[in-house]
């Protein structure tokens, strides 16, 4: 009776803190990479896409997905800044400015995702017919 | 000494703000899951939300005495670098628009698109307009 609940809440557990080892990372990368390049988190976006991309093309494997894919990419990358600077842009009078971002990241980034994916899919391993 | 102090409640912040970002983003998203036929609505949800959340809380800000821009400032590091940084990501936007494009859903992949953008922009504009009155 007790061992159910107390396995569904270690499982809880383990999920949010597979998130949590890969969050914190990305995020003190994004917040360095903003700070020395001050590249409106192009570089963070697209490197972050790019590797999601090659998760998204090797065999799906849970924990990995947590740890790196929605913990380190996911706070890696960010939406909200990047509507944020494009806003920020447009409100100065710049929207080429604002345009490009949103070009390039938009671009960049589903072209990363793409290539990585591909590269996932040629890495993925064979599996032998049964 | 006073140096890497200050470096060490720079990291702390960042990251004490990126965890709770990052695990409300695991629930809505796995929320979000099994109630639609489309996942990448949850991405969408919380991306909204966070784009209106770091406007207002950089409106709020913006009569502060550090520039909120330099990230210097902590609760900036805490809440907009590390909450709503994290909360809100542009990878899996990234993948489920790509998704979209390898099934080619051309109408999913333009309405999730322009919907993303279009609407982030006007909340993150809406959220700043709100803080900065």
């Amino acid at each position: 009776m007790l061992s159910t609940p107390s396995r569904a809440l270690r499982h809880e557990l383990q999920e949010l803190l597979l998130v949590a080892v890969g969050a914190v990372p990305g995020a003190l990368c994004r917040w360095q990479l903003g700070v020395h390049l001050a590249d409106k988190d192009l570089i963070a976006n697209v490197v972050g896409a790019l590797v999601l991309g090659l998760l998204a093309g090797l065999p799906a494997r849970p924990r990995r997905q947590l740890l790196v894919g929605i913990g380190f990419c996911g706070s890696l990358t960010t939406f909200s800044s990047w509507m944020v600077n494009c806003v920020a842009m447009i409100a100065m009078g710049q929207w080429l400015s604002a345009f490009g971002l949103l070009g390039l990241t938009l671009g960049f980034g589903v072209g990363g995702a793409a290539l990585g994916f591909g590269v996932g899919r040629a890495l993925r391993p064979h599996t032998p017919p049964i | 000494m006073a140096d890497t102090l200050h470096v060490t409640r720079q990291v702390v912040l960042v990251g004490v703000g990126a965890i709770p970002g990052a695990w409300l983003r695991l629930r809505v998203v796995n929320h979000f899951e099994p109630v639609v036929p489309r996942k990448h609505w949850g991405t969408f949800a919380v991306n909204l939300v966070a784009a209106f959340g770091l406007g207002l809380v950089l409106g709020l800000n913006s009569s502060a005495p550090s520039d909120p821009a330099s990230g210097s400032h902590g609760l900036t590091l805490l809440i907009a670098t590390g909450f709503f940084g994290s909360l809100s990501t542009f990878s899996t936007f990234a993948v489920e628009l790509l998704n979209c494009l390898r099934a080619q859903q051309w109408k999913e992949a333009t309405v999730l698109a322009v919907g993303s953008i279009l609407g982030g922009l006007m909340l993150a504009a809406a959220g700043y307009a709100l803080g900065v009155a």
